[in-house]
């Protein structure tokens, strides 16, 4: 039987401006999935992932990856658990004029002494795989090209590189093709979904197109004005649930 | 019923803050009102009535005079409050303009048409603007002696000068150097975005942005008379006024930098498990560096000028050589420094517009 790689129990978020962003959020995530994440703009599912790894703290309810209660840890602790989920963003989020190579080895700073990474010292063993990285978001011969400089697909593949050069467990992913044009939205996709089957990443997803819900998911959750109303397989999401989801007024627009 | 009663609380709320704002709105028009009436009345008075209509050789000052204008300018705003004449209302958006008129046309931009004219001409007077003494024959001939030494510097004293000149490049560049690590330093601690996390690191905040204010506030003029008091008159009062106004500024600038980064960069580098440190130097450092280096430049190229200045007040450099001369009448060895400096200025200037536009 598959086990929890993590748990969210009633997950609340009060941004400090009064904002109610989560209320009472619950649901596990089973090793190897690719959980997909939807809801309309403002529904809260920007502040789920970035509660799960601490970018925000959650106002009370409780976080278990691998077990382990992850809601009121600190410091060292924090970043070693930081370290083992790696996160990628609508907007890339690269370092502006530094080369891909450099980008992709901050995914290694978690384990690379302060002074090591200021100094740019990275292991041999780390840029070698950063050099395998790099090849297999299909980027070899742009190591020394300015990340800034790239498309963004190929900014966001660089992003996918740099998240698993941190060896995750898990792997965030905030509505990671929502500025990509829907041909490169689909190729960053298909190297999610090969990070996911091959390298057996779980992978938990902000999604803005049901189609690709239906095509990359194994398993779907809906979040609307903060709470969950929505937990299964893509393909049940039928007619009812999508207006339930998005409102009566929605029309599915498709990407493909 | 109770239903109702409670839905209309927030809205009861609501309408009172807006009543509230309202009023302190009102407050400050009238107040600027009573301001700009008050003005008029004492400057028509003081000026234009006694110096230059009865004309008052020695008109006597009386607190109770301005006391009057203000007395009298809170009647007048009062009684125009309502019209179309009140600057207040008008700069407070609390009047519908017409719409098809330009804002230049409006009434009450008529009575600020007549504050600026008062304002010149008294400003005229107080200035001592007369053109009697400037083309008065003594006036031409001083001129002319001064213009024609100007027009044939004494090249004699090249060598000292070049030398002075070189000590305010020094000054400026080892007063922007030194003040380099503390603005630095200053700037993530000036940085809004950084320091609002906790109410300790916001005091801080406030504190740091306080002194950075008032010391940039004062002129390093200023501060070089009172260095110059402190550890003697020379370069070194000249180069500690330079630090201290070119790490408040710099500091600034620092922060405005910092305050405009994007975030997704830091909070890439902190979802990675970074250390605080790392984060600051791959997530914030990279953004900055260029901004940083150009500001620097630019300092440096400030701080040339101002070291010139602060020469005259005995900060060092050419700029007390020229003081010196120029006590001294000398004014072919004046002409000589006004071209070094004016060269100086141009080079400075110059190179580091060039300098800045090529780390763009
Ligand atoms: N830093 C913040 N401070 C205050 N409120 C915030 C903050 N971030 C988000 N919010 C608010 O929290 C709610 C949920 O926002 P969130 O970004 O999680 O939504 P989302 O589902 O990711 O939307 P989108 O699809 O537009 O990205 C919104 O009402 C938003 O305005
Ligand atoms: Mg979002």
């Amino acid at each position: 039987m598959a086990t929890n790689i993590l748990e969210v129990k009633d997950l609340q978020k009060v941004y400090p401006n009064g904002t109610h962003a989560l209320r009472g959020v619950s649901f596990d995530v089973t090793e190897g999935e690719f959980l997909v994440v939807i809801g309309l703009s403002g529904s809260g599912k920007s502040t789920l992932l970035r509660c799960i790894n601490r970018l925000h703290d959650p106002s009370s309810g409780s976080v278990k990856f691998n077990k382990d209660e992850i809601t009121t840890i600190k410091g060292q602790p924090l970043r070693n658990v930081r370290s083992k989920i790696g996160m990628i963003f609508q907007h890339f989020n690269l370092i502006p004029r530094k080369t891909v190579m450099t980008n992709v080895l901050t995914g290694t700073l978690s384990k690379t002494g302060v002074f090591k990474s200021i100094f740019g010292i990275y292991s041999e063993e780390d840029k070698k795989k950063a050099q395998e990285l790099i090849e297999l978001v299909g980027l070899s011969g742009k190591e020394r090209h300015r990340a800034d400089n790239l498309s963004g697909g190929q900014q966001q593949r660089v992003a996918i590189a740099r998240a698993l050069m941190q060896n995750p467990k898990m792997l965030l992913a905030d509505e990671p093709v929502a500025s990509l044009d829907p041909a490169t939205s689909h190729s960053v996709m298909q190297y999610l979904k090969k990070v996911n089957e091959e390298l057996g990443v779980t992978i938990l997803c902000n999604l803005h197109f049901l189609s690709l819900v239906r095509q990359y998911a194994t398993r779907v959750i809906a979040l609307k004005g903060g709470e969950l109303i929505y937990e299964g397989s893509p393909k049940e999401i039928d007619e009812n649930w999508f207006k339930t989801i998005y409102g009566e007024e929605a029309v599915e627009v498709t990407i493909d | 019923m109770s239903a109702t009663d409670q839905s209309t609380l927030p809205q009861h709320l609501q309408k009172k803050t807006s009543n509230i704002q309202k009023s302190s709105k009102v407050v400050q028009a009238l107040a600027i009102d009573i301001f700009l009436w008050a003005y008029t009345c004492l400057v028509s008075y003081k000026i234009i009535y006694q110096k230059l209509i009865a004309n008052v050789r020695h008109a006597d000052f009386a607190w109770s005079q301005p006391l009057t204008a203000i007395g009298v300018g809170a009647v007048i705003s009062l009684v125009l409050f309502m019209t179309k004449l009140s600057i207040g209302r008008a700069s407070k958006g609390l009047y519908d303009l017409d719409e098809n008129e330009s804002i230049l046309k409006q009434p009450f931009m008529f009575f600020g048409y007549f504050v600026i004219i008062i304002t010149f001409i008294a400003g005229i007077n107080v200035a001592q603007v007369s053109l009697r003494e400037f083309f008065s024959e003594a006036g031409l001939m001083g001129a002319k002696r001064i213009f024609t030494a100007l027009l044939q510097p004494n090249f004699q004293i090249i060598e000292p000068a070049l030398f002075a000149a070189i000590e305010t490049i020094y000054m400026a560049f080892i007063a922007t150097t030194i003040s380099l690590p503390f603005a630095f330093l200053l700037g993530f601690f000036a940085a809004r975005n950084l320091m609002s996390n906790s109410p300790i690191t916001f005091a801080i905040y406030n504190l740091i942005r306080f002194f950075l204010n008032v010391s940039r506030s004062i002129e390093p003029l200023v501060w070089a008379i009172i260095f110059s008091v402190w550890v003697g008159i020379g370069p070194f009062a000249g180069m500690l006024a330079l630090c201290l106004h070119s790490v408040s500024s710099l500091a600034k600038l620092y922060s405005e930098q910092i305050e405009n980064i994007s975030d997704g960069p830091i909070e890439a580098m902190t979802a990675t498990g970074a250390h605080p440190i790392q984060v600051i130097w791959f997530g914030v450092v990279p953004q900055i560096v260029l901004p940083y280096l150009s500001f620097t430049i630019y300092r440096w190229d400030i701080n040339v000028r101002m070291a010139t200045i602060i020469g005259l007040v005995g900060g060092g450099g050419i700029g007390t050589m020229l003081m010196q001369y120029q006590g001294l009448a000398k004014w072919n060895e004046v002409g000589l420094l006004v071209i070094v400096i004016a060269l100086i200025v141009w080079i400075m200037d110059y190179s580091s517009s060039k300098i800045r536009a090529s780390i763009k």
